[in-house]
């Protein structure tokens, strides 16, 4: 989340896509009911999702859209929006929109590249300048980009329109045909409302509804949120999805603002902390790049990532004057290495050197596209190959949660070994037993061990409004079970035993990690969760200046690129104070912000160093003074201005950067730093040519689609053309995996419904159950609300396959089939796409063949027997939420 | 002072918190269920279920209507229960609600049919008669240590809250109106139903919709049963027993002034 | 029929009699503690309600095996009480006043049993039946009718003790304490009543037996 749970009640509106909030994060809907029910302009709620829910129960506007369709419908939005601000006049334009936001502190008025091309190009429909096939028929990528003319017209010091930024346009053709606006414009001019119900199935009616209800969130002072999980990123173009968002919520300034922001509601209390934490494989803790093989040295990797990487580009012609580019605020500030360096001694402490680069080369260097790729769906593959022998699950059961589970399965009886942990015997743990496997022919040794749950054991979880909160543990592991903390603090010690005395490769980054943890009293034998919290806060390695060797540091902006600090994650150097109070354990429950908006600042603490909501520079104006006097975030105080430092003081929350506002450092004549100061530009990316398939999202069609063509860019599906398929009007960049042959492509036949798969299936959540089910599926007052998988449908598909409410029902796929009970329902409605009537088949994924509540097929009746093993473009995240299936009668 | 709980049907959002909080305050064992079709379930109250949520999909609707309604005892100021009640187990707690001394509940399961919402659930051997009646009793032990009934307590959205009855009334009145301002045909049921609910609901349609009765009424023949035939019973034995003792006294002095005269 | 003495009720009317009478008794004060609210303590965790299952397990038992054991002799009771003629109509005039302590001659001659015994036993028997019907359908069928219906069956049952408690009443009155019925719960203990008392009560009955004609009819199973 860019804001907090607490700020959605400062919305004015709130937009729920890709998300079921009110079933799947039901707190967050105390917040929701609370801006809904305000006294003073109570706040619009919006429901956009292929089925009416309960989240939707709630909302003033509910629009269905076809599944996987989120990108034409933003699109739609967006294209709205730039229609409605190209007709207004310059007075009224200014007065509905935030200009100054939009122009000032966003990349819209910048010039592109001359040579860009955009999707309509004839000569790459659907494609964006620079793609290339990839003809390589293992799995992989469909195609990849050159990126060359993505990017501005003068890479280090683009221009800016000038029309654009003051206001003084009045048709498209006023603006530099390679303006961002007007290239955003080009992008979505064919996403009318029309074309969105065409694409989408989305009541022109209730669309127009939508945008005119969001757009009013675009007036200066007036913020909208946008709430969304995993119907959002679990698409092979998720990443798309959520740059959609973002531009929507850049046009309107909303980020930065209470009430406002992209709130991504994590699917588990942790997950922005594992996050944080580089659960995932492309970084290390603090977003830090994970290392690629071709950057041998410390220097090579700096140079690469962050002199050049993070290199300032400077905009000309906006009212400030650059960025501070945080991560290279200068040669002399090199705040990714001091990162990198203070990690890497956290790690290996006395043994990492500045003579043997910090120890730079113990860290595992990927080589994507290789050997294997370590994401989810790539490890599967790799294991289903047998390049990867040995794997620890750990809060994990892929055997319900991974895509195309019973291909995953099979994969594990491919290890040598595989350790879960987890607090019950998971479905992951007995694959080598379920049902039609032989284990007698699996060779696989499993490994069970038992963990504590998160009453037992204490430490920090990050909720998704990135506060840190401290819990403790309310009683002890039941029979040998351990906090994961201290299983991991058995398995390095044993490690470490095992390999003394070896060198090498192998040994040595083990060897030489610095592991010590331990401390008196309960802690003598396991791993103390607070002293790892310091260390991740960071402490002096040795004396200097006034500080002595172990004094903890300030916060990030204490690391050093010498080696003379630690910080096992720069994010959360702060959340100690120097005299070594854990902020995380702060529980002040007095709210101390500007106008009380809920920023709770002494109630727990986040990063960066307790910022409530990132971006906030971008809620005042070129002043200073909030857009929103009602919710203003942060207000520069009069006349605190330091010319020495060219820094102020802010009022309210902390803000992002504590240099002036841009008008009162121009007037002293200091460098104006722009607001989004992460940023190389200083400016938001409304134009985000960073992403696989292009700066801008098009409208693709689901892995798996009803269609024959792209509605919006004409693109015939392309399925047998090259080795993977050709992109077609797929994502052109969405990897494709291959679980020992299992087909990960579906055909619709509608010529014969029976042979063919011609409905959209969707898994998803219900408030009953949680994620793989483990917990829940083994608690019988959960079971007793949810006893059975269902298969949700529309009243005309159960008609057609002749199936009553409550029936069983046989749900199949090109990968398998599940039984459930079919819940027929007017909640879901049949819609028309183009030509065709299109159903949905809603599963919910929890159900498996272990616990107390168990699936009715054999195979545990797992959503997720249905689902391909393809990813999206850039993150690899299984597409989950749309594929192609059919309603049998079991 | 009475007290009530405010249950507004335009916040719930059916996580069905409550209905687990009200099993884990009270101890209330799990039901074996099964999925029939619906989202809803157990099925119905029973002697382990006190609290549950209906979800109603209206069956000429369009779809775009989802219902969450409570069920639970709705603490009657005119309550069946109470009245038939022999043992007075069933009983109207200080602050109003329909409190129930389990130790003296005899298991009659008269209440069970005198209540116009069918709440009360019996439990015991139909053989023998031994038998425990169960319902929501409003929580009253945390009630009495002045913290709000468990499933107040778990709501995320404030659509159940819990305080006293005359604020409740208040804020639901303004709630309706705030509703109907937009549009919105609110209603709140409770407020002189059987002479005050403790259990108060706004409501965006009519009860009926919800599987509410629209005028629930303690039964003429509970009336019947405890104002007029209890009496007449009283009246009828009372009677004949003077009727007896006349006639003896009577009887006798004739019988011996007879024998005298003989 | 020596020492002046007739054999008024045989030995197994006389179990039956006890056996219902103190059925009836046990399943009267368990059913009150749930009448009166000043004994409602009493009924607490059930115990009443299992004495008072068992007291009408019996209460329905005790005719069904007079009936098994002496079929005619039920059929006749039955088939008796429901006979009514001229002479019940006389009785009834004149009964108030006798039993008000008025001249015994007025009295038209009487049966086996009386008019006032056969109407109680009529009572006596029909709401028997009330009981067992009402008390049936709460027994097993609370759960599977309608509410309403249970509240109508719980006032049947109610009504059937608020008519039989006073009868029994009445009943006992006559039976034990009356001055002018001396010899009528010695009949039912002992089972013989005088000449003298039996030509008093039961003119015609007397006169039958008298005669010699001994049938199985002599004995009126009724209780008083």
């Amino acid at each position: 989340m860019t804001n907090h749970w607490i700020d959605l009640r400062n919305s004015d509106c709130i937009l729920i896509i890709g998300s079921n909030a009110a079933e799947n994060h039901p707190i967050s809907f105390k917040w929701v009911t609370a801006a809904m029910t305000r006294a003073n302009n109570p706040a619009k709620l919006i429901s956009v999702d292929p089925r009416f829910t309960r989240t939707s129960s709630k909302a003033d506007i509910y629009a269905p859209i076809r599944s996987g369709t989120d990108i034409a419908f933003i699109g739609g939005m967006i294209r709205y929006i730039l229609n409605d601000m190209q007709s207004l006049s310059r007075t009224e334009r200014a007065e509905k929109y935030n200009l100054t936001y939009l122009t000032q502190y966003t990349n819209a008025a910048l010039i592109i590249h001359s040579e860009f091309e955009g999707w309509k190009d004839p000569t790459h429909p659907g494609l964006f300048v620079g793609f290339t096939e990839n003809t390589n028929p293992a799995p992989g990528n469909l195609g990849g980009y050159s990126k060359s003319k993505w990017g501005y017209a003068d890479a280090g010091s683009p221009d800016t329109d000038a029309a654009l930024l003051g206001n003084n346009w009045t048709n498209w053709s006023d603006l530099n045909p390679k303006c961002v606006l007007r290239l955003l414009w080009e992008n979505y001019e064919d996403f009318t409302p029309e074309m969105v119900e065409k694409v989408t199935g989305c009541p022109q009616s209730t669309f127009e509804q939508v945008c005119e209800a969001y757009a009013a969130t675009g007036a200066p002072g007036k913020a909208g949120t946008i709430m969304y999980a995993m119907g959002t990123t679990q698409h092979t173009y998720g990443t798309q999805n959520i740059r959609g968002y973002a531009i929507l919520q850049l046009l309107l300034g909303n980020i930065g603002v209470a009430g406002g922001g992209i709130n991504a509601l994590r699917g588990t209390s942790n997950v922005q902390g594992s996050t944080d934490m580089c659960l995932l494989s492309h970084i290390l803790p603090g977003y830090l790049s994970v290392v690629n093989h071709k950057l041998q040295t410390l220097e090579q990797y700096v140079d690469t990532v962050g002199r050049k990487g993070k290199a300032p580009v400077v905009p000309k012609g906006l009212a400030g004057d650059k960025s501070a580019s945080w991560w290279w605020l200068s040669e002399s500030a090199q705040n990714y290495k001091k990162y990198l360096v203070s990690l890497l001694k956290a790690w290996w402490m006395d043994n990492a050197t500045e003579e043997n680069d910090f120890c730079f080369n113990y860290l595992p260097k990927i080589n994507a596209g290789q050997d294997a790729d370590y994401t989810h769906i790539g490890t599967f593959e790799a294991v289903a190959k047998g390049i990867v022998k040995g794997m620890m699950v750990w809060g994990q059961n892929p055997a319900v949660g991974g895509p195309d589970a019973e291909g995953e399965r099979k994969a594990l009886e491919k290890l040598d070994w595989l350790m879960v942990t987890d607090l019950f015997e998971t479905e992951t743990a007995a694959f080598w037993y379920r049902d039609g496997a032989d284990p007698g022919s699996i060779g696989t040794e499993v490994f069970l061990l038992p963990a504590a749950c998160s009453y037992e054991k204490q430490g920090s979880i990050s909720n998704s409004g990135r506060w840190a909160q401290w819990r403790y543990k309310a009683l002890d592991p039941i029979g040998e079970a351990k906090s994961d903390l201290a299983i991991v603090d058995a398995l390095v010690l044993k490690l470490k035993e095992k390999y003394a005395g070896e060198t090498g490769p192998k040994a040595d980054p083990i060897n030489q990690l610095y592991w010590d943890y331990h401390t008196e009293g309960e802690y003598a034998d396991e791993a103390d969760p607070n002293k790892v919290a310091l260390e991740i806060h960071g402490y002096y390695t040795k004396d200097v200046g006034d500080k002595k060797k172990g004094d903890l540091v300030t916060n990030f902006v204490s690391l050093a690129t010498d080696g003379s600090t630690c910080s096992g994650n720069w994010l959360y150097s702060g959340m100690f104070t120097t005299d070594g109070r854990n902020k995380a354990k702060d529980r002040d429950p007095v709210d101390a912000s500007l106008n009380q908006i809920g920023l709770y600042s002494g109630w727990s603490w986040c990063w960066p160093i307790n910022r409530r909501i990132i971006y906030n520079r971008a809620s005042v104006d070129l002043d200073g003074s909030p857009w929103d006097d009602i919710h203003p975030v942060i207000a520069y105080q009069e006349g605190s201005h330091n010319p020495a430092t060219n820094t102020c003081k802010w009022l309210g929350d902390i803000a992002d950067g504590g240099w002036s506002p841009i008008a009162v450092s121009k007037n002293d004549g200091k460098p104006a730093y722009l607001p989004f100061i992460m940023q190389n530009e200083g400016v938001a990316h409304i134009w985000g040519p960073g992403r696989a398939e292009g700066p801008l999202p098009v409208a693709y069609e689901p892995w798996e689609s009803p269609l024959e063509t792209n509605l919006v860019t004409g693109v015939p599906a392309q399925l047998d053309e090259s080795p993977k398929g050709m992109p077609g009007f797929n994502d052109p960049c969405c990897y494709v995996g291959d679980l020992g042959g299992m087909n990960q492509r579906g055909r619709p036949n509608w010529e014969d419904p029976t042979n063919g798969f011609n409905c959209v299936g969707t898994t998803y959540r219900v408030s009953e159950h949680w994620q793989a089910g483990q917990m829940t599926r083994n608690h019988p007052w959960l079971i007793e609300l949810q006893p059975q998988p269902i298969a949700e449908m529309g009243e005309e598909l159960a008609d057609d396959v002749g199936v009553k409410n409550g029936d069983i029902v046989k749900v199949v796929t090109a990968r398998g089939s599940i039984e459930a009970v079919a819940v027929v329902t007017k909640r879901f409605r049949r819609m028309t796409i183009g030509d065709k009537q299109v159903d949905h088949v809603g599963v919910p994924w929890h159900w498996g063949y272990k616990g107390l509540s168990k699936g009715i097929s054999p195979n545990g009746s797992s959503g997720n027997v249905l689902t391909p093993h393809v990813g999206d473009a850039n993150t690899t995240i299984p597409e989950y939420k749309t594929f192609l299936c059919r309603v049998e009668k079991a | 002072m009475a007290k009530a709980i405010l249950f507004d049907s335009t916040k719930c959002t059916a996580c069905r918190g409550c209905q687990v909080a009200c099993k884990q305050w009270n101890n209330l064992e799990a039901e074996e269920t099964v999925n029939t079709g619906t989202y809803e379930n157990p099925p119905d109250l029973s002697s382990r279920t006190w609290l549950k949520m209906r979800f109603i999909e209206p069956p000429d609707g369009d779809g775009k209507v989802w219902l969450f309604s409570r069920r639970a005892c709705m603490h009657c100021t005119e309550a069946g229960c109470v009245k038939v009640c022999p043992t007075g187990a069933v009983y109207h707690h200080e602050e109003g609600f329909v409190a129930y001394n389990k130790d003296i509940c005899s298991g009659c399961g008269y209440c069970v049919d005198a209540c116009p919402f069918d709440v009360p659930r019996m439990v015991g051997s139909t053989l023998t008669g031994k038998k425990k009646m169960e319902k929501c009793v409003f929580c009253a032990d945390r009630v009495a240590n002045e913290e709000k009934p468990a499933c107040v307590k778990t709501c995320p959205t404030g659509a159940l809250i819990y305080g006293e009855r005359t604020e409740m009334v208040d804020l639901a009145e303004q709630r309706v109106s705030k509703l109907a301002a937009d549009g919105v045909d609110a209603q709140l049921y409770g407020k002189d139903e059987l002479d005050g609910l403790h259990v108060l609901y706004v409501l965006a349609h009519s009860p009926k919709d919800y599987k509410l009765p629209v005028n629930p009424e303690v039964s003429p023949s509970v009336t019947l049963w405890q104002d007029i035939l209890k009496v007449m019973g009283y009246a009828a034995v009372g009677a004949v027993a003077g009727g007896l003792l006349l006639n003896y006294m009577v009887a006798r002095a004739r019988m011996v002034k007879e024998k005298e005269g003989k | 029929m020596a020492h002046h003495e007739v054999e008024r009720f045989s030995a197994g009317a006389r179990l039956f009699h006890w056996t219902v009478t103190i059925t009836a008794i046990v399943l009267a004060i368990t059913g009150l503690f749930l009448w009166v609210p000043a004994f409602g303590s009493l009924a607490e965790d059930s115990y009443s309600r299992i004495i008072h299952r068992v007291a009408a397990v019996i209460l329905v038992a005790a005719p069904l095996l007079f009936f098994i054991s002496r079929p005619g002799r039920a059929l006749h009771f039955v088939k008796y009480i429901f006979t009514w003629g001229k002479d019940d109509i006389e009785w009834l005039k004149a009964a108030p006043d006798y039993y008000f302590g008025g001249d015994e001659k007025k009295m038209p001659p009487q049966g086996e049993m009386n008019t006032g015994q056969k109407l109680w036993s009529l009572v006596a028997f029909l709401s028997v039946i009330g009981f067992v019907v009402s008390g049936a359908i709460m027994w097993f069928a609370k759960a599977s009718i309608p509410a309403e219906l249970f509240l109508w069956v719980t006032i049947i049952h109610d009504l059937c003790f608020i008519v039989s408690a006073s009868m029994t009443l009445v009943h006992l009155y006559l039976g034990a304490i009356h001055p002018r019925m001396t010899e009528s719960l010695k009949s039912m203990l002992k089972g013989k009543v005088s000449v003298e008392y039996a030509k008093h009560h039961h003119g015609k009955w007397y006169a039958e037996i008298s005669k010699g004609k001994e049938t199985d009819n002599k004995q009126a199973p009724s209780t008083h």
